[in-house]
């Protein structure tokens, strides 16, 4: 078929597909977590188990996206949803501010966590 | 066939006397196996002929006379009444203006479907005699031709609610049905169309449209086909 219609990426095409992979990315994850913590090795997850596993660069990575990708996700989540109750420029600049700037905050959090608290522990 | 006594509340507006719905009991004895639209037909009948309401069929077909039945939205004349405990409230389909009663506006629901050119849009020859499909080809649109236009999806959709100027679950499957028939040539003007912020992205997959479709079309997996394909091209 002809691709002679307007591309997707200003009608909500775009972010709609990235929501659906991002969603099956978090899927992996939470199931590579899940196994990762509680099906092997020690059985109940202990303190000292998890700064072990935070010492290393592959583990920390890992959990970097998740950490992406579940922001990300909840995110345009709320976006898409908030979209359809606003009409007005204004109010649709202001909301998307306050979500990328939580966004921006929880991942300046999280990243701390991930590398910098997991580093000095 | 037993006769039971039922109490049956009609959120009734007139916009001439009233300032805002307001909720009317009645009182009656109904078979058992008696409709909505039976109800209403005596209530209208019987005891007050002022009572507003569409009907025509009454045989599920025409989509005439959809409403609100203790919360959900049905078709009148193919609902018995024995499927509702204790009390019926009857109100009008949610989602759209209140012309009179259980009457609503529905002319933006119509224009929406108008703009996704709900008719077979042929650009090649015309064959000798008509157009050919397999059953296979066919079996992609089967439920979907099967949509009588009551209202009853678009009506339940919280979108909608949110924002009327999205264009609903029966424009968009009408959009469907003509994008996935092979005897069609405008898929790509009418995925143009739907393409868009108000078009198929505000459908959040809520399901209550498939819930409400008297017909159990399944709307919301024929959107998400929809929305595949319309990726799939853009790509």
């Amino acid at each position: 078929m002809d691709k002679n219609f307007k591309e997707t990426s200003r009608s909500g095409g775009i972010i709609w597909l990235f929501q659906r992979v991002s969603a099956v990315i978090l899927f992996v994850l939470l199931m590579a977590h899940y196994v990762t913590y509680h099906f092997i090795g020690h059985g109940i997850v202990k303190y000292v188990d998890v700064i072990e596993k935070m010492k290393a660069p592959w583990f920390n990575l890992v959990q970097f996206l998740f950490l992406f990708t579940a922001l990300y996700h909840g995110i345009n989540g709320i976006w898409m949803v908030a979209e359809d109750y606003m009409k007005k420029k204004g109010t649709r600049i202001f909301v998307f501010s306050i979500l990328v700037m939580l966004g921006a905050i929880l991942m300046f959090v999280g990243m701390l966590t991930i590398f910098k608290a997991g580093a000095k522990l | 066939m037993s006769k039971e006594k039922r109490i049956i509340k009609i959120l009734r507006y007139d916009p001439a006397n009233d300032k805002k719905p307001h909720w009317v009991d009645y009182t009656g004895e109904f078979d058992s196996d008696s409709t909505i639209l039976d109800v209403l037909n005596d209530i209208h009948w019987k005891t007050d002929g002022s009572l507003a309401y569409r009907r025509s069929c009454r045989s599920g077909i025409c989509g005439s006379c959809a409403m609100k039945v203790n919360g959900q939205n049905i078709l009148a004349c193919e609902t018995p009444i024995h499927k509702f405990k204790g009390k019926i409230k009857i109100e009008p389909l949610p989602g759209f203006a209140i012309i009179k009663d259980l009457v609503v506006d529905m002319d933006l629901f119509f224009e929406k479907l108008k703009k996704v050119k709900p008719y077979l849009v042929v650009d090649k020859p015309l064959p000798d005699k008509e157009f050919t499909q397999s059953p296979e080809e066919f079996e992609y649109i089967r439920e979907s031709v099967t949509c009588i236009l009551c209202g009853a999806c678009t009506s339940s959709c919280p979108s909608l609610w949110g924002n009327e100027d999205y264009l609903g679950p029966a424009a968009l499957l009408k959009a469907y049905r003509f994008i996935f028939d092979t005897r069609d040539d405008g898929a790509n003007e009418r995925m143009d169309i739907v393409n868009d912020k108000n078009g198929i992205w505000r459908c959040h997959t809520i399901f209550n449209c498939m819930e409400a479709c008297p017909k159990d079309i399944k709307i919301t997996e024929y959107l998400s086909r929809l929305k595949v394909k319309i990726v799939e091209n853009s790509i």
